[in-house]
């Protein structure tokens, strides 16, 4: 269902202004499921996502601009290399817990973008890098090559990695991964007692969730074509987490929703000028006081309340 | 291992006459200036409840957490079936079968009681590594497995008919029951509970004194921390007295029930 959507939505929405924000939506789930993974199953707040984002973006443009790497090669460079630095980042932090995470992760975002800022002999600092390719052309035996610079294309290819990150993803926390990362999410005193090695699976969320926001990143500097720093400054953390919590913690459906709804109404919003931002701003704070479970909670809810009126309608049919 | 101890084992675990599964000697845990446990030595045989008694302070849930290696010793040796288990991890000891409940219940509150048990499995799932991402038929039928075993153990601890609920929503002693249920799922073969019998009521005192008979009778090795001395009598086959981090006392219940020192440290206050 969601391929026939991802498929549908660019014949829909036809204007290259919304086909942008499109893809702009697939990167933003990319980034929200991940962030949900390390989040929302294994419990650990981490507010460096923003860092791990940039360095996919950074690393694999790099690789392509200055040693003339494949884009593909490059991708799956910086997705490592996104990923290798979350497992590090929580090889040293995984005795932290909570506020104190958040304040570790925060501060690993905050020094990578100061790398980035002022490396300017590797990354040009706030100049930036300009004229980044769109991935090359896919040339399928017997079909015309799929050129990546029309956005809808390159809406396809987001969204299909978007969509079969999450499907891996939700077959991941199907299995028992997902129980012991819940297990450390409630009590990781309790799950040590049960056999289960904290650290060692932290590392690992830490990991996975780093290294889909890295993919993120590779999508991301291919689609906008310049990188500057300021793109993966700590406010960007905030705002992929705001996505996790207004769609739903603990869920994988919950941050793509959230990931669209924070995306799309900003640009719904547009109209309003500047007020939009307190709209945006009031709308996630109303959602975090009363709805905590996010869109998804909101829907059960709705859900339940549908099922109590039918299961009653009847009863009251009898007498 | 001495003759005096193998025939101590021989008159209470038949079959189990070959081992000391549980060994411990001079044990010592400190927090600050507090001796919480002081040079406490132990040997656990197989197949034998094995209660740990003493007032309010005595040492026991850190003697305890130091069994189970939430907390490392400050001094003395430990060994279980032979391997031993100084700085070893509390993870790693529920690998040679160590298991534990907590005092201060410790659930996975937002799980239902099911997800409580199924992640007592951690240690026995059998899934090839591709399956966690592919599931395909071995990963159906760890999931099988572990589901219906998980709902024998409910049966087990009377919650099976409680299986979907949320674990917070249970009542304080069905708490204290799912938390045996969890750590036997870990298949161990020292399961330690601690306190198990605080805030049930009678009716719930008979049905754990009762699985906990059953439990011994399959050949499992239980250690019971409580200060509830009358429970203890009925169930325990060994007991341990501490006192003020101190041993104090070990035998047959109606040794330790005989000893003055015991009586004087712990049902004292009351008669004399």
């Amino acid at each position: 269902m969601a391929a026939i959507a991802i498929g549908l939505l660019p014949m829909i929405f036809t204007d290259s202004y919304w086909q942008t924000n499109l893809i702009v939506c697939a990167i933003n789930v990319l980034l929200a499921i991940g962030l949900d993974f390390v989040l929302g199953y294994a419990g650990q707040l981490n507010l460096g996502q923003s860092a791990f984002y940039g360095i996919g973006a950074y690393a694999s443009t790099l690789l392509i601009t200055q040693l003339g790497v494949p884009f593909w090669v490059a991708f799956v460079c910086g997705v490592l290399l996104a990923g290798v630095a979350g497992m590090l980042l929580s090889i040293f932090a995984v005795r932290l817990r909570g506020h104190y995470l958040a304040i570790a992760s925060l501060g690993f975002a905050v020094i990578t973008y100061q790398v980035l800022l002022n490396w300017i002999s590797l990354t040009q600092g706030p100049l930036g890098i300009y004229a980044i390719a769109p991935p090359p052309p896919l040339a399928i035996p017997g079909m015309p090559a799929i050129a990546f610079s029309n956005l809808g294309n390159l809406f396809y290819l987001t969204a299909g990695f978007a969509l079969l990150t999450y499907m891996l993803l939700d077959q991941l926390v199907r299995s028992p991964v997902g129980e012991t990362l819940t297990a450390i999410r409630e009590d990781e005193v309790s799950a040590a007692s049960l056999g289960i090695n904290c650290p060692k699976w932290k590392v690992f969320a830490f990991g996975i969730s780093s290294a889909v926001a890295g993919a993120a990143g590779c999508f991301y500097a291919s689609f906008v074509g310049t990188l500057v720093p300021d793109a993966f400054f700590i406010t960007e953390s905030f705002s992929i987490l705001a996505m996790v919590i207004v769609g739903g913690m603990g869920t994988l459906i919950g941050p793509v929703l959230g990931a669209i709804l924070l995306t799309v109404l900003p640009e719904l919003l547009r109209s309003i000028g500047d007020l939009r931002l307190i709209v945006y701003g009031v709308s996630v704070t109303l959602v975090v006081l009363f709805m905590p479970g996010g869109m998804v909670q909101a829907a059960r809810l709705v859900a339940e309340r549908l099922r109590r009126r039918v299961a009653a309608t009847p009863a009251k049919a009898k007498p | 291992m001495t003759t005096a101890a193998s025939a101590r084992m021989e008159s209470r675990a038949p079959g189990a006459g070959d081992d000391i599964l549980f060994r411990a000697e001079g044990l010592q845990k400190n927090f600050g200036g507090v001796q919480a446990v002081s040079d406490i030595s132990l040997s656990i045989p197989a197949g034998v409840v094995f209660a740990v008694i003493g007032p309010n302070g005595a040492g026991k849930s850190t003697l305890l957490n130091l069994m189970s290696g939430l907390y490392q010793p400050d001094a003395g040796s430990m060994a279980f079936a032979g391997v031993d288990l100084i700085g070893m991890p509390a993870q790693r000891r529920v690998r040679y079968g160590l298991a534990r409940t907590f005092q201060k219940i410790r659930l996975f509150k937002q799980l239902s009681v099911l997800e409580n048990v199924i992640a007592g499995f951690h240690t026995h799932h059998d899934i090839p590594l591709w399956q966690y991402v592919f599931h395909g038929a071995a990963f159906r039928r760890d999931h099988g497995r572990c589901h219906a075993e998980a709902i024998d153990l409910l049966a087990f601890v009377g919650l099976k008919h409680r299986a979907q609920v949320t674990a917070s929503a249970l009542a304080y002693g069905e708490q204290r029951m799912l938390e045996i249920a969890r750590a036997l799922a870990t298949a161990p073969r020292l399961l330690m509970v601690d306190e198990p019998a605080a805030g049930l009521n009678a009716a719930e005192v008979e049905a754990l004194l009762g699985r906990i008979a059953e439990l011994r009778g399959r050949g499992m090795t239980v250690v019971v921390v409580e200060h509830n001395m009358d429970l203890v009598m009925k169930i325990a086959d060994r007991i341990l007295v501490m006192d003020y981090g101190q041993y104090l006392f070990e035998g047959v219940p109606a040794e330790v029930q005989a000893d003055s020192g015991v009586i004087a440290a712990y049902l004292g206050g009351e008669l004399q």
